[in-house]
């Protein structure tokens, strides 16, 4: 059922080209270079540290690693991390 | 601006800490990872006050770092009340000296002296030290235009704390007298009738006359052939008369001169206001001095500021007789003389003749010069 109204809501949008993080509400990740990341849409962290940020999101979770990382902000909607990037993993 | 603290967090659930802020709108920036047990983060003062319901659900110990920003400053200038008067008391002067008038600058006056316009302003309330918001510029417009009749237009601007007043002057044209007004030609000077050119009017004086100053050389007033009456013309012509200039200059033979020895004593001045407070270090060490008061310019500013540091120096002098050679003061008394003279001479004027006479007596030498020139010395006027 679930894959069925994905499905519906995915050609909606591609028909009426609506930006699909908003009509799928999927998270939406922007990097910068490698030193800064915008998580949108998320939903809540699972861990941080300096070498390790994991972001829950519905399409699974989302692992950053790096180096010196630091949560420049944290809002209900949205996370911005700074520091050195080395790798961006979705588990799902 | 608004203030913000910088705030340790300790526990072991610290994800779930940030989950809870963030869901419960509580903004937190700049989060860094100190520990395994501990976090450094900034919270806004609301935002702090919010997270001790938070720090109670998930079991965790908070640690203010730092305070920074200006509610906190504000609070402690509280605790520092000589600092805070400092602070008010600083922006009070600077807005005070900025609104006063230091300078008053008079622009594009010629025949009108400065000193006689400020002198003037003075007199009316407008002197430098005044509040430049309490000036109206209009109304020294108007002063000032009614009261110099020579102004054609006077600009009054304030330029920080400097009054600039700008002014032009109308072209005085020599009392030009319009060429239909009756007029005479009188006298300018004393002198002795050599040529007298009438192009209007009727000469009444002749060659070798002598006239003094304002005797009618060309007569407006023509009598009328046809009737006993008599008609009113503008007066037109030259008169060319001789006349003298003299100077007199006397020299003493034996002179005393006061010389500068080159010793100098020196004392300070402190000057506020009106008041002044002196430093003396010791008396005058010299019976003969010439005292010179010379203004130190703190600043490096043309502004009269009402704090002044005066530099009195005293200068030893000593007398001495000098006697002179009556050549040389012959020579130089008529040197003088003739470029005292040469001032006073009309440009428009031939010189005839020079005399020059040196009188000697006992300490004395007096010198006499005399010069003859033929000149205009004709000058128009209107018939009342």
């Amino acid at each position: 059922m679930d894959k069925k109204m994905e499905n519906i809501k995915y050609n909606i949008s591609e028909a009426l080209e609506l930006p699909k993080d908003i009509v799928l509400d999927l998270p939406k990740i922007t990097i910068i270079g490698n030193i800064q990341i915008n998580i949108l849409n998320h939903k809540g962290i699972i861990e941080y540290s300096q070498e390790v940020l994991r972001v829950n999101s519905n399409i699974g979770v989302i692992k950053i690693t790096g180096n010196d990382l630091k949560l420049k902000t944290i809002l209900s909607e949205e996370i911005i991390a700074n520091g050195i990037i080395d790798k961006i993993e979705i588990i799902s | 601006m608004k203030g913000y603290v910088i705030i340790k967090v300790k526990g072991l659930t610290l994800e779930r800490f940030l989950n809870l802020a963030a869901t419960n709108d509580i903004y937190l920036w700049d989060i860094k990872r100190v520990d395994y047990t501990e976090l450094e983060m900034k919270a806004t003062i609301e935002g702090f006050r919010a997270l001790k319901e938070i720090v109670n659900k998930v079991g965790c110990r908070v640690e203010v770092v730092e305070k920074r920003g200006l509610p906190f400053l504000l609070y402690k200038i509280k605790h520092r009340k000589a600092l805070g008067v400092g602070f008010i008391l600083f922006f009070v002067i600077i807005i005070t000296l900025s609104s006063i008038i230091w300078d008053i600058k008079v622009v594009g006056n010629e025949k009108v002296k400065t000193e006689d316009i400020i002198k003037f302003l003075e007199i009316e309330g407008i002197k430098s030290g005044i509040i430049k918001y309490k000036i109206d510029k209009d109304y020294i417009k108007h002063l000032l235009l009614n009261k110099f009749e020579t102004f054609s237009f006077v600009s009054v601007e304030i330029k920080g704390t400097r009054l600039i007043i700008d002014i032009k002057e109308i072209e005085l044209i020599n009392e030009e007298i319009d060429e239909n007004t009756p007029s005479h030609i009188v006298a300018s000077k004393k002198g002795v009738i050599e040529k007298v050119i009438a192009r209007n009017g009727k000469a009444v004086v002749r060659k070798g006359d002598i006239v003094e100053k304002n005797d009618i050389l060309i007569s407006g007033l023509i009598s009328d052939e046809d009737s006993d009456g008599f008609i009113l013309v503008h007066a037109d012509g030259e008169v060319w008369a001789k006349t003298l200039y003299s100077y007199k200059i006397e020299e003493p033979i034996v002179k005393t001169i006061r010389e500068e020895t080159g010793r100098v004593f020196e004392r300070k001045e402190l000057k506020i206001g009106e008041r002044g407070i002196q430093f003396i270090k010791g008396d005058i060490p010299f019976n003969d001095y010439v005292e010179s008061i010379e203004e130190v310019n703190i600043f490096n500013l043309n502004i009269d500021l009402p704090l002044k540091i005066l530099v009195h120096q005293y200068k030893e002098v000593e007398s001495k007789e000098i006697t002179q050679d009556i050549d040389l003061i012959k020579e130089k008394n008529h040197i003088r003389a003739v470029e005292e003279l040469n001032k006073q001479l009309p440009p428009k004027a031939d010189i005839i003749s020079k005399d020059v006479k040196h009188i000697v007596n006992d300490n004395f030498v007096t010198t006499y010069v005399v010069i003859e020139v033929l000149e205009d010395i004709g000058e128009k006027r209107p018939i009342n």
